[in-house]
């Protein structure tokens, strides 16, 4: 067993690692990540994960219900750290994959992944108190510097494989499943077919929520299909993934790659803006009241997807109950792995698998990696042209938090903050 | 411990202000945050928030949510390294609580026509509101009372007769029995504080409490006190006061939305702290908690949330400012706790008949 191999076994049952250990293993991530691009590309099958937030034991829940590392292809959209009591075991382990399984594990920076909100939010607190010293959160903050901002999922096919080994696979091409919800066991809670298929029965009532949830929570995928403006079989457009969401800065994916991204995240910019902005129902861009990034609109996503040849993009950043949410035509969808968020919120979490396309063609018909691709003729909404990918094929996991008492959590138990 | 140095963007940052590019960090000195009461008894248990209260209040004034010079002397400062520092999004929820009900507290005092005012407040524990008032050079004709357990109000003399900045507004205590009192503050003023189990004012031999005038407008406070009784106790413990002051008000701020997946949440945490709050399953909402005070016999009564109180009642400079202190990251966590508590006020007579004014 290699010393990676330990360290990951150790920091799979919670425990730190040595700060030595830690210096090394950051040391062989920089190396690694040095040589990712801004924006890295990622062939499917992926499963893609939103916020974690040092809730080690409800990682350990995703690994569950989602597959271990590496039998799964993981890609996480940030904010590992901060609010929960175990980021740093979290992130390190998180980390400690993606050395020992680079091609597997892509991270990708979240705006928690700053030394600054570190400092506020618990990490650092966590880092002192757990090593005496903020050496590691220092080792932790250079790393952070070196995360991939976004990443470009390629090859997702428009039909799912089956979740199990039990169901046939036919059922899901022939079915055209779009958007399949599964609970933790793996047992399916809800189906939309898309809409323009003859199997088609899903009115719109049928894409009502899948659990209950208020009306502030859209279908999932409601109006999906209406987008769905590819033949079925085509490979559907990529998958653009990054933390918090777009910029008036970045038109197109290409200026993301251009970027200077091995800093502190900055207060404004399109650096910041990519880690910070949120998805609204508004026209265009809008000032966030975060303090950071921007609003923006369902015309800001489209015309931004068109243009990039995206049918999707995937992010996080902001808590929903329901654990995923599909905004805009299912042009953007906010994706929260974080259950029972700060062990005080109640809400679910999910992860969302992408299945590969088994043509390969999403892979070779675009070049998404090449810098300059979306020069020339690409006009945006073109004539006879739906103006929007169709999109792949979607499997949402929900999964709950872990209950406290089953994992050899530490007798003392995290106490929420309230106002009494 | 030494905070070791955290580059602080703010000093890097140019002289930008404006919503944008605001800081959402501070590079001060962390703390760790844990507290939790294990005592055996429930009424321990039930003290135990007041001391969490104690300790979100000063960790708000400490980071300039709130002017408070006498916070500081109703916690206890730790053994070992720097003050407990809460997460922003209670020190904001502190901050917003304590307006509301700064404000309702001030329309009180100065609706109507001038004369003498009561207030009373229930399960006042560590509360500084008092000493905010009283120092107050204007402050006039104002009698105000505190009641809680009598383990909590001998500490509040105790701390009061030893703090000279805190004796010096309440001077001259004097104890009878598990009240003290200090009745001849400047302008007519008068102090009580009763140890007093609220519980017992519903016995039947029970006497009026002593210093407590009936002929005045006088406001009953609850700020996460009548929560921790049986609903039946609650409605009597304020049937209590309705059945003997005909000029009376009230506001009572409580936690609602028991049984959405946030309200069960809490409600469980709050269970694994030994905490229960009893009204919760009853008045599940603003408007039940309206209806409740309509059915305890107050004409008009009114409601917000922590959130609507935060949206309506701060002003953009201020929202501005609390922002610009530490930033709040996580908006949807923040509608969801503030959400969940409720400030509603009610009267008969002389009370809140002004509480719009004022409002932007």
């Amino acid at each position: 067993m290699s010393d990676l191999d330990k360290a990951i076994a150790q920091l799979r049952a919670c425990r730190p690692i040595p700060e030595a250990q830690v210096r090394e293993v950051c040391h062989k991530a920089r190396e690694l990540l040095i040589e990712e691009g801004n924006v890295v590309t990622v062939a499917a099958p992926v499963t893609i994960c939103g916020d974690i937030h040092g809730q080690f034991h409800d990682l350990m829940e995703l690994f569950r219900v989602g597959g271990d590392p590496p039998d799964t292809n993981y890609l996480f959209m940030g904010d590992f750290v901060d609010r929960g009591f175990y980021s740093l075991e979290s992130f390190l382990l998180l980390l400690c994959l993606k050395v020992r399984y680079p091609d597997r594990m892509t991270l990708i920076r979240g705006n928690h992944e700053s030394r600054q909100i570190t400092t506020v939010y618990g990490f650092y607190d966590e880092c002192l108190r757990k090593y005496g010293s903020a050496n590691v959160w220092r080792y932790c903050c250079d790393i952070f510097d070196y995360l991939a901002l976004g990443a470009i999922v390629l090859g997702a096919s428009n039909t799912l494989t089956p979740p199990n080994d039990s169901t046939p696979n036919e059922d899901y091409i022939e079915q055209e499943i779009e958007i399949e919800v599964c609970n933790a066991d793996g047992d399916i809670m809800s189906r939309f077919t898309r809409r323009n298929s003859d199997h088609s029965s899903g009115s719109e009532q049928q894409r009502s929520p899948i659990n209950g949830t208020g009306a502030k929570t859209g279908p999932p995928g409601s109006g999906a299909s209406g987008s769905s403006g590819g033949t079925i079989g085509n490979p559907t457009g990529a998958v653009l993934c990054v933390h918090g969401g777009l910029s008036p800065l970045i038109d197109t994916v290409d200026k993301i790659r251009l970027l200077d991204r091995k800093q502190e995240v900055p207060h404004e910019g399109a650096m910041c803006d990519l880690l910070w902005s949120d998805p609204d129902e508004i026209d265009g861009w809008g000032l966030s009241p975060r303090g950071a990034g921007f609003l923006f609109g369902a015309d800001i996503v489209k015309v931004f997807n068109h243009r990039n040849d995206l049918s999707l993009i995937a992010r996080a950043h902001q808590l929903v109950m329901e654990g995923f949410k599909e905004m805009f035509d299912a042009s953007i969808v906010t994706v929260w792995s974080a259950p029972n968020y700060c062990y005080r919120c109640g809400n679910v979490a999910a992860v969302l698998e992408l299945s590969e396309d088994p043509s390969g063609e999403g892979l070779f018909a675009r070049s998404n990696g090449d810098v300059g691709r979306s020069n020339g003729m690409r006009g945006v909404m073109m004539e006879n042209d739906n103006g929007l990918k169709s999109g792949p094929a979607r499997r949402y996991r929900v999964f709950q938090a872990a209950p406290q008492d089953s994992r050899g959590m530490p007798a003392k138990k995290p106490v929420a903050d309230y106002f009494l | 411990m030494s905070a070791p140095s955290i580059p602080n963007l703010l000093s890097l940052r140019g002289s930008r202000g404006g919503a944008r590019g605001r800081s959402r960090g501070r590079g001060g000195h962390p703390a760790s945050a844990s507290s939790s009461s294990s005592s055996a008894t429930r009424d321990a248990t039930i003290q135990g928030t007041d001391t969490d209260a104690a300790v979100s209040r000063m960790s708000a004034v400490d980071l300039g949510y709130l002017q408070d010079p006498f916070a500081q002397f109703f916690v206890q400062s730790p053994a070992v390294g720097v003050p407990v520092r809460r997460l922003p999004i209670i020190n904001r929820g502190t901050y917003t609580r304590t307006a509301a009900l700064d404000r309702l507290v001030s329309s009180f005092l100065s609706g109507g026509e001038s004369g003498e005012r009561q207030i009373i407040s229930l399960g006042a524990g560590t509360d500084t509101r008092c000493f905010k008032l009283f120092s107050q050079p204007t402050q006039a004709g104002l009698i105000y009372h505190e009641i809680d357990f009598p383990v909590t109000v001998r500490k509040k003399l105790q701390l009061v007769s030893s703090i000279p900045s805190l004796r010096a507004i309440i001077p001259n205590t004097k104890l009878e029995g598990e009240t003290w009192s200090s009745q001849q503050l400047p302008n007519g003023c008068q102090y009580w504080c009763h140890g007093l189990d609220l519980r017992d004012l519903l016995k039947e031999d029970r006497k009026s409490i002593v210093g407590v005038r009936t002929d005045i407008p006088t406001l009953l406070i609850s700020e996460c006190c009548l929560c921790y009784l049986e609903v039946s106790e609650s409605s009597n413990i304020i049937k209590h006061f309705t059945d003997r002051i005909q000029s009376l008000s009230v506001i009572v701020y409580e936690p609602i939305h028991p049984n959405d997946p946030f309200g069960k949440q809490m409600v469980s945490n709050l269970a694994a702290r030994r905490i229960r709050m009893p009204t919760l399953d009853e008045y599940t909402d603003p408007h039940k908690q309206e209806a409740r005070l309509r059915n305890a016999g107050f004409n008009s009564t009114q409601s917000l949330t922590i959130e609507e109180i935060w949206k309506k009642w701060v002003t953009a400079e201020e929202k501005e400012r609390v922002d610009s202190l530490e930033g709040l990251d996580e908006l949807e966590e923040w509608n969801l706790l503030a959400g969940h508590y409720v400030v509603a006020w009610a009267w008969r007579g002389k009370g809140f008949e002004g509480w719009e004014r004022g409002l932007g």
